[in-house]
Protein backbone atom coordinates (compact mmCIF):
# COMPACT_ATOMS: atom_id res chain seq x y z
CA UNK A 1 0.00 0.00 0.00
CA UNK A 2 0.98 3.84 -0.94
CA UNK A 3 1.31 6.38 1.52
CA UNK A 4 -1.40 9.16 0.80
CA UNK A 5 -0.18 11.49 2.87
CA UNK A 6 2.85 12.05 5.20
CA UNK A 7 2.62 14.52 7.55
CA UNK A 8 6.30 15.13 9.84
CA UNK A 9 7.11 17.36 12.82
CA UNK A 10 4.17 19.50 11.90
CA UNK A 11 4.47 22.62 14.10
CA UNK A 12 2.22 25.61 14.03
CA UNK A 13 2.62 28.45 16.78
CA UNK A 14 -0.33 31.10 18.03
CA UNK A 15 0.06 33.27 21.03
CA UNK A 16 -1.47 31.25 23.40
CA UNK A 17 -1.52 27.96 21.52
CA UNK A 18 1.31 25.63 19.99
CA UNK A 19 0.74 22.56 17.64
CA UNK A 20 3.87 20.63 18.12
CA UNK A 21 5.82 17.89 16.42
CA UNK A 22 2.91 16.51 15.02
CA UNK A 23 3.84 13.51 12.78
CA UNK A 24 1.79 10.82 10.88
CA UNK A 25 1.00 8.72 7.51
CA UNK A 26 -2.06 7.23 5.92
CA UNK A 27 -1.86 4.97 3.88
CA UNK A 28 -4.44 3.76 0.81
CA UNK A 29 -7.35 2.28 1.77
CA UNK A 30 -7.23 3.30 5.27
CA UNK A 31 -9.32 4.93 7.44
CA UNK A 32 -7.58 7.28 10.04
CA UNK A 33 -8.89 8.81 13.09
CA UNK A 34 -8.00 12.01 14.05
CA UNK A 35 -8.87 12.60 18.09
CA UNK A 36 -8.50 14.77 20.96
CA UNK A 37 -10.35 17.01 23.18
CA UNK A 38 -11.70 20.31 22.13
CA UNK A 39 -9.07 22.63 21.65
CA UNK A 40 -6.78 20.16 21.78
CA UNK A 41 -5.53 21.04 17.90
CA UNK A 42 -7.35 18.69 15.96
CA UNK A 43 -8.92 21.20 13.27
CA UNK A 44 -5.68 23.16 13.72
CA UNK A 45 -3.77 20.33 12.20
CA UNK A 46 -6.72 19.92 9.76
CA UNK A 47 -6.07 23.48 8.29
CA UNK A 48 -2.29 23.09 8.03
CA UNK A 49 -2.44 20.14 5.76
CA UNK A 50 -5.26 22.01 3.84
CA UNK A 51 -2.71 25.15 3.61
CA UNK A 52 -5.17 27.08 5.14
CA UNK A 53 -3.16 28.57 7.45
CA UNK A 54 0.50 28.96 7.72
CA UNK A 55 2.56 26.26 9.82
CA UNK A 56 5.78 27.36 11.65
CA UNK A 57 7.63 24.24 10.48
CA UNK A 58 7.29 20.45 9.18
CA UNK A 59 7.07 18.98 5.95
CA UNK A 60 3.61 17.45 4.79
CA UNK A 61 3.48 15.91 1.56
CA UNK A 62 0.67 14.03 -0.67
CA UNK A 63 1.41 11.04 -2.90
CA UNK A 64 4.86 11.73 -2.42
CA UNK A 65 4.42 15.57 -3.65
CA UNK A 66 5.21 18.48 -1.85
CA UNK A 67 1.98 20.73 -0.22
CA UNK A 68 3.75 23.89 -0.31
CA UNK A 69 5.50 23.13 -4.01
CA UNK A 70 2.39 21.43 -6.26
CA UNK A 71 -0.89 22.72 -4.24
CA UNK A 72 -2.96 23.03 -7.16
CA UNK A 73 -1.94 18.98 -8.58
CA UNK A 74 -2.97 17.68 -4.50
CA UNK A 75 -6.03 19.43 -4.35
CA UNK A 76 -7.31 18.04 -7.45
CA UNK A 77 -6.90 14.67 -6.01
CA UNK A 78 -8.17 15.23 -2.35
CA UNK A 79 -11.67 16.22 -0.95
CA UNK A 80 -12.86 18.08 1.95
CA UNK A 81 -15.99 18.48 4.32
CA UNK A 82 -15.81 20.68 7.62
CA UNK A 83 -19.07 19.31 9.86
CA UNK A 84 -20.68 22.46 10.01
CA UNK A 85 -19.31 24.50 7.14
CA UNK A 86 -21.94 25.25 4.10
CA UNK A 87 -21.03 26.98 0.78
CA UNK A 88 -24.16 29.01 -1.25
CA UNK A 89 -26.64 28.07 1.07
CA UNK A 90 -29.24 29.39 -1.03
CA UNK A 91 -28.03 28.04 -4.57
CA UNK A 92 -29.28 24.80 -5.94
CA UNK A 93 -26.86 21.99 -5.88
CA UNK A 94 -27.37 21.43 -9.79
CA UNK A 95 -25.82 24.94 -9.74
CA UNK A 96 -22.98 24.53 -7.26
CA UNK A 97 -22.04 21.47 -9.23
CA UNK A 98 -22.08 23.00 -12.33
CA UNK A 99 -19.48 25.40 -11.27
CA UNK A 100 -17.31 23.10 -9.07
CA UNK A 101 -17.16 20.48 -11.58
CA UNK A 102 -14.84 22.83 -13.84
CA UNK A 103 -12.36 23.11 -11.61
CA UNK A 104 -11.12 19.27 -11.85
CA UNK A 105 -9.74 17.81 -14.64
CA UNK A 106 -11.05 14.34 -13.19
CA UNK A 107 -14.59 15.45 -13.06
CA UNK A 108 -16.56 12.06 -13.46
CA UNK A 109 -20.44 13.34 -14.00
CA UNK A 110 -21.19 9.39 -13.98
CA UNK A 111 -19.88 8.97 -10.47
CA UNK A 112 -21.40 11.97 -9.44
CA UNK A 113 -24.71 10.81 -10.59
CA UNK A 114 -24.15 7.55 -8.91
CA UNK A 115 -23.70 9.15 -5.24
CA UNK A 116 -26.31 11.62 -6.04
CA UNK A 117 -28.87 9.15 -5.75
CA UNK A 118 -27.22 6.60 -3.64
CA UNK A 119 -27.11 9.34 -1.22
CA UNK A 120 -30.87 10.14 -2.03
CA UNK A 121 -29.55 13.62 -2.51
CA UNK A 122 -31.93 16.53 -4.73
CA UNK A 123 -29.86 18.58 -6.78
CA UNK A 124 -32.94 20.87 -6.81
CA UNK A 125 -32.55 21.64 -3.69
CA UNK A 126 -30.47 24.34 -1.77
CA UNK A 127 -27.46 23.72 0.96
CA UNK A 128 -29.93 25.19 3.48
CA UNK A 129 -32.56 22.57 2.62
CA UNK A 130 -30.38 19.53 3.68
CA UNK A 131 -29.78 18.39 7.04
CA UNK A 132 -26.67 18.21 8.11
CA UNK A 133 -25.86 14.59 7.40
CA UNK A 134 -26.94 15.39 4.08
CA UNK A 135 -24.35 18.36 3.72
CA UNK A 136 -22.01 16.21 4.90
CA UNK A 137 -22.86 13.43 2.43
CA UNK A 138 -23.41 16.60 -0.73
CA UNK A 139 -19.21 16.83 0.57
CA UNK A 140 -18.77 13.65 -0.04
CA UNK A 141 -20.49 13.81 -3.22
CA UNK A 142 -18.15 16.21 -4.83
CA UNK A 143 -15.00 14.54 -3.59
CA UNK A 144 -15.85 11.47 -5.08
CA UNK A 145 -16.86 12.89 -8.36
CA UNK A 146 -13.49 14.48 -8.85
CA UNK A 147 -12.19 11.18 -7.96
CA UNK A 148 -10.44 12.01 -4.70
CA UNK A 149 -7.83 9.47 -3.40
CA UNK A 150 -8.16 11.06 0.31
CA UNK A 151 -11.09 12.56 2.09
CA UNK A 152 -9.84 14.85 4.74
CA UNK A 153 -13.03 15.17 7.60
CA UNK A 154 -13.38 17.62 10.36
CA UNK A 155 -15.95 16.45 12.87
CA UNK A 156 -18.17 14.77 9.95
CA UNK A 157 -20.03 12.90 12.43
CA UNK A 158 -20.93 16.02 14.83
CA UNK A 159 -24.58 16.70 14.63
CA UNK A 160 -25.89 13.84 13.36
CA UNK A 161 -28.15 11.42 15.05
CA UNK A 162 -27.42 8.25 15.87
CA UNK A 163 -28.62 5.99 12.33
CA UNK A 164 -27.60 9.02 9.91
CA UNK A 165 -23.67 8.81 12.01
CA UNK A 166 -23.91 4.67 11.82
CA UNK A 167 -24.84 5.21 8.16
CA UNK A 168 -21.85 7.49 7.23
CA UNK A 169 -19.35 5.82 9.22
CA UNK A 170 -20.49 2.67 6.87
CA UNK A 171 -20.33 4.42 3.58
CA UNK A 172 -16.63 5.50 4.73
CA UNK A 173 -16.06 1.53 5.09
CA UNK A 174 -17.17 0.83 1.70
CA UNK A 175 -15.09 3.98 0.25
CA UNK A 176 -11.58 2.44 2.04
CA UNK A 177 -12.97 -1.16 0.33
CA UNK A 178 -12.22 0.83 -2.62
CA UNK A 179 -8.50 2.37 -1.60
CA UNK A 180 -9.86 5.62 -0.85
CA UNK A 181 -8.14 6.96 2.32
CA UNK A 182 -9.84 8.75 4.71
CA UNK A 183 -8.78 10.67 7.37
CA UNK A 184 -11.18 12.52 9.40
CA UNK A 185 -11.56 14.00 13.28
CA UNK A 186 -13.79 13.91 15.86
CA UNK A 187 -14.11 13.32 19.88
CA UNK A 188 -16.81 10.69 19.33
CA UNK A 189 -14.68 7.31 19.25
CA UNK A 190 -17.50 5.39 19.41
CA UNK A 191 -17.17 6.65 15.94
CA UNK A 192 -13.61 4.69 15.38
CA UNK A 193 -14.47 1.81 17.12
CA UNK A 194 -16.68 1.28 14.24
CA UNK A 195 -14.41 2.03 11.68
CA UNK A 196 -11.18 3.47 12.03
CA UNK A 197 -7.72 1.03 11.12
CA UNK A 198 -5.26 3.94 12.73
CA UNK A 199 -6.01 6.90 15.10
CA UNK A 200 -3.48 10.03 15.40
CA UNK A 201 -4.25 11.05 19.33
CA UNK A 202 -3.35 14.81 20.06
CA UNK A 203 -3.05 15.55 23.41
CA UNK A 204 -2.64 19.51 24.62
CA UNK A 205 -1.23 20.43 21.12
CA UNK A 206 1.09 17.48 21.17
CA UNK A 207 0.97 14.00 19.94
CA UNK A 208 0.02 11.17 22.78
CA UNK A 209 0.03 8.47 19.58
CA UNK A 210 0.02 7.57 16.11
CA UNK A 211 -0.99 4.11 14.69
CA UNK A 212 -2.13 1.15 14.76
CA UNK A 213 -5.94 1.46 16.81
CA UNK A 214 -6.24 -2.09 17.90
CA UNK A 215 -2.28 -2.09 19.01
CA UNK A 216 -3.15 1.24 21.14
CA UNK A 217 -6.08 -0.18 23.01
CA UNK A 218 -4.06 -3.38 23.65
CA UNK A 219 -1.19 -1.56 24.82
CA UNK A 220 -3.66 0.42 27.24
CA UNK A 221 -5.43 -2.38 28.41
CA UNK A 222 -2.52 -4.62 29.67
CA UNK A 223 -1.16 -1.05 31.34
CA UNK A 224 -4.63 -1.11 33.19
CA UNK A 225 -5.31 2.01 31.28
CA UNK A 226 -8.64 1.23 29.77
CA UNK A 227 -10.22 -1.09 28.17
CA UNK A 228 -11.78 1.30 24.84
CA UNK A 229 -10.63 4.34 23.66
CA UNK A 230 -12.85 6.44 25.78
CA UNK A 231 -11.51 4.86 29.02
CA UNK A 232 -8.60 5.49 27.75
CA UNK A 233 -8.70 9.33 26.45
CA UNK A 234 -11.19 9.96 29.65
CA UNK A 235 -7.95 8.33 32.12
CA UNK A 236 -5.28 10.65 30.03
CA UNK A 237 -7.43 13.53 29.90
CA UNK A 238 -8.67 14.06 33.76
CA UNK A 239 -5.63 13.22 34.92
CA UNK A 240 -4.29 17.26 35.75
CA UNK A 241 -8.30 17.81 36.36
CA UNK A 242 -8.66 15.55 39.14
CA UNK A 243 -5.00 16.80 40.72
CA UNK A 244 -6.32 20.44 40.02
CA UNK A 245 -9.88 19.43 41.83
CA UNK A 246 -7.87 17.74 44.69
CA UNK A 247 -6.12 20.72 45.52
CA UNK B 1 -8.92 32.60 -13.79
CA UNK B 2 -12.07 32.16 -16.41
CA UNK B 3 -13.31 29.54 -14.08
CA UNK B 4 -12.80 31.54 -11.17
CA UNK B 5 -14.94 34.67 -12.82
CA UNK B 6 -17.38 32.36 -14.04
CA UNK B 7 -17.69 31.27 -10.20
CA UNK B 8 -17.92 34.92 -8.98
CA UNK B 9 -20.98 36.04 -11.12
CA UNK B 10 -22.70 32.58 -10.54
CA UNK B 11 -22.19 31.70 -7.31
CA UNK B 12 -20.46 34.66 -5.27
CA UNK B 13 -22.49 37.90 -6.81
CA UNK B 14 -25.28 40.12 -5.18
CA UNK B 15 -27.99 39.94 -7.70
CA UNK B 16 -27.55 43.63 -6.18
CA UNK B 17 -24.27 43.93 -8.07
CA UNK B 18 -25.99 43.72 -11.23
CA UNK B 19 -28.81 45.84 -10.20
CA UNK B 20 -27.23 48.54 -8.69
CA UNK B 21 -25.76 49.23 -12.35
CA UNK B 22 -28.97 51.23 -13.18
CA UNK B 23 -27.43 53.85 -10.99
CA UNK B 24 -25.31 54.83 -13.99
CA UNK B 25 -28.85 56.52 -15.46
CA UNK B 26 -28.58 58.91 -12.96
CA UNK B 27 -26.08 60.73 -15.04
CA UNK B 28 -29.81 62.07 -16.87
CA UNK B 29 -30.27 63.87 -13.31
CA UNK B 30 -30.32 67.75 -13.56
CA UNK B 31 -29.39 69.57 -10.35
CA UNK B 32 -28.11 66.55 -8.46
CA UNK B 33 -24.64 65.35 -7.58
CA UNK B 34 -24.81 62.87 -9.75
CA UNK B 35 -21.27 61.33 -9.02
CA UNK B 36 -22.86 59.60 -6.19
CA UNK B 37 -23.85 56.74 -9.25
CA UNK B 38 -20.29 56.13 -8.63
CA UNK B 39 -20.49 55.38 -4.84
CA UNK B 40 -23.77 52.83 -5.31
CA UNK B 41 -22.38 50.99 -8.21
CA UNK B 42 -19.79 50.23 -5.65
CA UNK B 43 -22.25 49.67 -3.16
CA UNK B 44 -23.62 46.90 -5.51
CA UNK B 45 -19.98 45.37 -5.33
CA UNK B 46 -19.59 46.17 -1.48
CA UNK B 47 -23.39 43.63 -1.00
CA UNK B 48 -21.16 40.60 -3.43
CA UNK B 49 -18.61 40.95 -0.47
CA UNK B 50 -21.73 40.41 2.12
CA UNK B 51 -22.79 37.60 0.26
CA UNK B 52 -19.92 36.08 -0.08
CA UNK B 53 -18.86 36.41 3.46
CA UNK B 54 -22.38 34.71 4.29
CA UNK B 55 -22.00 32.01 2.25
CA UNK B 56 -18.68 30.95 3.24
CA UNK B 57 -17.30 32.00 -0.45
CA UNK B 58 -13.69 32.42 0.63
CA UNK B 59 -13.07 29.23 1.87
CA UNK B 60 -14.85 27.54 -0.49
CA UNK B 61 -12.53 29.07 -3.28
CA UNK B 62 -8.94 28.33 -1.61
CA UNK B 63 -10.15 24.90 -1.32
CA UNK B 64 -10.39 24.45 -4.73
CA UNK B 65 -7.36 23.60 -6.76
CA UNK B 66 -6.15 26.76 -7.27
CA UNK B 67 -3.42 29.44 -6.20
CA UNK B 68 -4.51 31.02 -3.12
CA UNK B 69 -3.56 34.71 -5.08
CA UNK B 70 -6.08 33.62 -7.76
CA UNK B 71 -8.97 34.26 -5.33
CA UNK B 72 -7.99 37.44 -5.19
CA UNK B 73 -7.21 38.38 -8.87
CA UNK B 74 -10.70 36.80 -9.57
CA UNK B 75 -12.43 39.39 -7.15
CA UNK B 76 -10.58 42.00 -8.73
CA UNK B 77 -11.73 40.88 -11.93
CA UNK B 78 -15.32 40.93 -11.02
CA UNK B 79 -15.06 43.74 -9.53
CA UNK B 80 -13.84 45.62 -12.62
CA UNK B 81 -16.13 44.36 -14.34
CA UNK B 82 -19.14 45.26 -12.58
CA UNK B 83 -17.55 48.70 -12.43
CA UNK B 84 -16.51 48.94 -16.47
CA UNK B 85 -20.32 48.04 -16.74
CA UNK B 86 -21.55 50.75 -15.00
CA UNK B 87 -19.43 53.48 -16.62
CA UNK B 88 -20.75 52.00 -20.01
CA UNK B 89 -24.53 52.50 -18.51
CA UNK B 90 -22.99 56.23 -17.04
CA UNK B 91 -21.46 56.68 -20.71
CA UNK B 92 -24.59 56.01 -22.90
CA UNK B 93 -26.44 58.35 -19.88
CA UNK B 94 -23.86 60.94 -20.66
CA UNK B 95 -23.59 60.81 -24.62
CA UNK B 96 -27.60 61.05 -24.40
CA UNK B 97 -26.92 64.36 -22.82
CA UNK B 98 -24.17 65.54 -25.06
CA UNK B 99 -25.24 64.71 -28.71
CA UNK B 100 -29.48 65.25 -27.99
CA UNK B 101 -29.82 67.75 -25.21
CA UNK B 102 -26.57 70.15 -24.92
CA UNK B 103 -29.08 73.14 -24.91
CA UNK B 104 -31.83 71.61 -22.66
CA UNK B 105 -32.34 74.20 -19.98
CA UNK B 106 -32.08 71.85 -16.87
CA UNK B 107 -28.83 71.21 -18.00
CA UNK B 108 -27.70 74.25 -19.50
CA UNK B 109 -28.31 75.95 -16.04
CA UNK B 110 -27.41 73.60 -14.00
CA UNK B 111 -25.64 74.69 -10.48
CA UNK B 112 -24.54 70.69 -9.76
CA UNK B 113 -22.22 68.78 -11.82
CA UNK B 114 -23.15 68.27 -15.69
CA UNK B 115 -22.42 64.93 -17.59
CA UNK B 116 -19.77 64.51 -19.46
CA UNK B 117 -15.76 63.46 -19.90
CA UNK B 118 -14.96 64.99 -16.73
CA UNK B 119 -18.04 63.25 -14.69
CA UNK B 120 -16.59 60.04 -16.52
CA UNK B 121 -12.94 60.67 -15.17
CA UNK B 122 -14.64 61.64 -11.56
CA UNK B 123 -16.49 58.32 -11.70
CA UNK B 124 -13.56 56.45 -12.68
CA UNK B 125 -11.23 57.82 -10.20
CA UNK B 126 -14.23 56.52 -6.98
CA UNK B 127 -13.90 53.52 -8.88
CA UNK B 128 -9.86 53.60 -8.01
CA UNK B 129 -10.76 54.54 -4.49
CA UNK B 130 -12.48 51.52 -3.99
CA UNK B 131 -10.55 48.95 -5.51
CA UNK B 132 -7.60 50.69 -3.36
CA UNK B 133 -9.64 51.12 0.15
CA UNK B 134 -11.76 48.62 0.11
CA UNK B 135 -10.12 45.38 -1.78
CA UNK B 136 -7.11 46.42 -0.65
CA UNK B 137 -8.58 46.89 3.31
CA UNK B 138 -10.94 43.53 2.81
CA UNK B 139 -7.73 41.05 2.16
CA UNK B 140 -5.84 42.14 5.19
CA UNK B 141 -8.07 39.65 6.88
CA UNK B 142 -10.27 38.18 3.94
CA UNK B 143 -12.86 38.28 6.53
CA UNK B 144 -13.83 42.21 8.12
CA UNK B 145 -15.30 44.49 5.90
CA UNK B 146 -16.45 47.68 7.95
CA UNK B 147 -13.54 49.32 8.60
CA UNK B 148 -12.98 49.59 5.14
CA UNK B 149 -16.11 50.16 4.07
CA UNK B 150 -16.88 53.27 6.01
CA UNK B 151 -13.49 54.67 5.29
CA UNK B 152 -14.32 54.60 1.26
CA UNK B 153 -18.10 55.55 2.27
CA UNK B 154 -16.12 59.09 3.45
CA UNK B 155 -13.24 59.09 0.89
CA UNK B 156 -16.35 58.79 -1.94
CA UNK B 157 -18.30 61.60 -0.35
CA UNK B 158 -15.07 63.76 0.13
CA UNK B 159 -14.52 63.14 -4.09
CA UNK B 160 -17.42 63.96 -4.86
CA UNK B 161 -17.79 67.14 -2.81
CA UNK B 162 -14.54 68.05 -4.27
CA UNK B 163 -15.87 67.46 -7.66
CA UNK B 164 -18.83 69.71 -7.06
CA UNK B 165 -17.09 72.39 -5.97
CA UNK B 166 -14.10 72.07 -9.16
CA UNK B 167 -15.97 73.36 -11.73
CA UNK B 168 -17.11 76.54 -9.61
CA UNK B 169 -13.77 77.69 -9.57
CA UNK B 170 -12.92 80.93 -11.90
CA UNK B 171 -11.23 79.14 -14.71
CA UNK B 172 -12.38 75.71 -14.26
CA UNK B 173 -16.40 76.10 -15.27
CA UNK B 174 -15.42 74.23 -18.55
CA UNK B 175 -15.63 71.04 -16.66
CA UNK B 176 -18.68 71.61 -16.24
CA UNK B 177 -19.80 72.24 -20.44
CA UNK B 178 -22.66 70.14 -21.44
CA UNK B 179 -21.03 69.23 -24.88
CA UNK B 180 -17.19 69.07 -25.10
CA UNK B 181 -17.22 66.74 -27.53
CA UNK B 182 -14.49 68.34 -29.43
CA UNK B 183 -12.62 69.35 -26.27
CA UNK B 184 -9.16 67.94 -26.10
CA UNK B 185 -8.42 68.97 -22.42
CA UNK B 186 -11.84 67.22 -21.21
CA UNK B 187 -10.64 63.88 -23.23
CA UNK B 188 -7.13 64.44 -21.75
CA UNK B 189 -8.58 64.35 -18.26
CA UNK B 190 -10.81 61.34 -19.20
CA UNK B 191 -7.70 59.28 -20.40
CA UNK B 192 -5.79 60.16 -17.06
CA UNK B 193 -8.38 58.87 -15.14
CA UNK B 194 -8.54 55.81 -17.24
CA UNK B 195 -4.35 55.44 -16.37
CA UNK B 196 -4.58 56.43 -12.43
CA UNK B 197 -7.66 53.73 -12.80
CA UNK B 198 -5.97 51.15 -14.23
CA UNK B 199 -2.46 51.92 -11.86
CA UNK B 200 -4.34 52.12 -9.03
CA UNK B 201 -6.05 48.64 -9.45
CA UNK B 202 -3.31 46.85 -10.42
CA UNK B 203 -1.19 48.31 -7.56
CA UNK B 204 -3.89 47.45 -5.40
CA UNK B 205 -4.34 43.67 -6.52
CA UNK B 206 -0.89 43.52 -6.03
CA UNK B 207 -0.61 44.58 -2.49
CA UNK B 208 -4.25 42.25 -1.46
CA UNK B 209 -2.38 39.22 -2.77
CA UNK B 210 0.33 39.77 -0.55
CA UNK B 211 -1.89 40.85 2.72
CA UNK B 212 -3.87 37.39 1.14
CA UNK B 213 -1.14 35.09 1.32
CA UNK B 214 -0.35 36.27 4.92
CA UNK B 215 -3.93 35.24 6.40
CA UNK B 216 -4.51 32.11 8.32
CA UNK B 217 -8.44 31.04 7.07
Amino acid sequence: MSTVLSVKHLKKEYPKFTLEDISFSIEEGSIMGLIGRNGAGKTTTIKSILNLIHTTSGEITYFGMDLAAQEEAIKQQIGYAGGAVDYYKKKKIRQIVQVTKTFYSQWDDAAYRKYMELFELDEDKTPSELSEGMKVKLNLVMSLSHGAKLLILDEPTSGLDPVSRDELLDVFKALAERGVAILFSTHITSDLDKCADSITYIRKGKLQFSGSMHDYIEQNRAQGVGENLEEIMLHYEKENFHEKLAQ
Amino acid sequence: MKNLLNKEIKLAASPLSWLFLVFGLMALIPGYPILVCAFFICFGVFQSFQSGRENNDILYTVLLPVRKTDTVKAKYAFTSLIQMLGLVVAAAATLLRMLLLPDAAPYAANPMMNANQAFLAYMLLIFAAFNVIFLGGFFKTAYKFGKPFVLFIIVSFVMAGVAEVLHHIPGLTFLNATAPLTDPVMWGILGAAAVIYLIATLLSCKVAMKRFERVDM
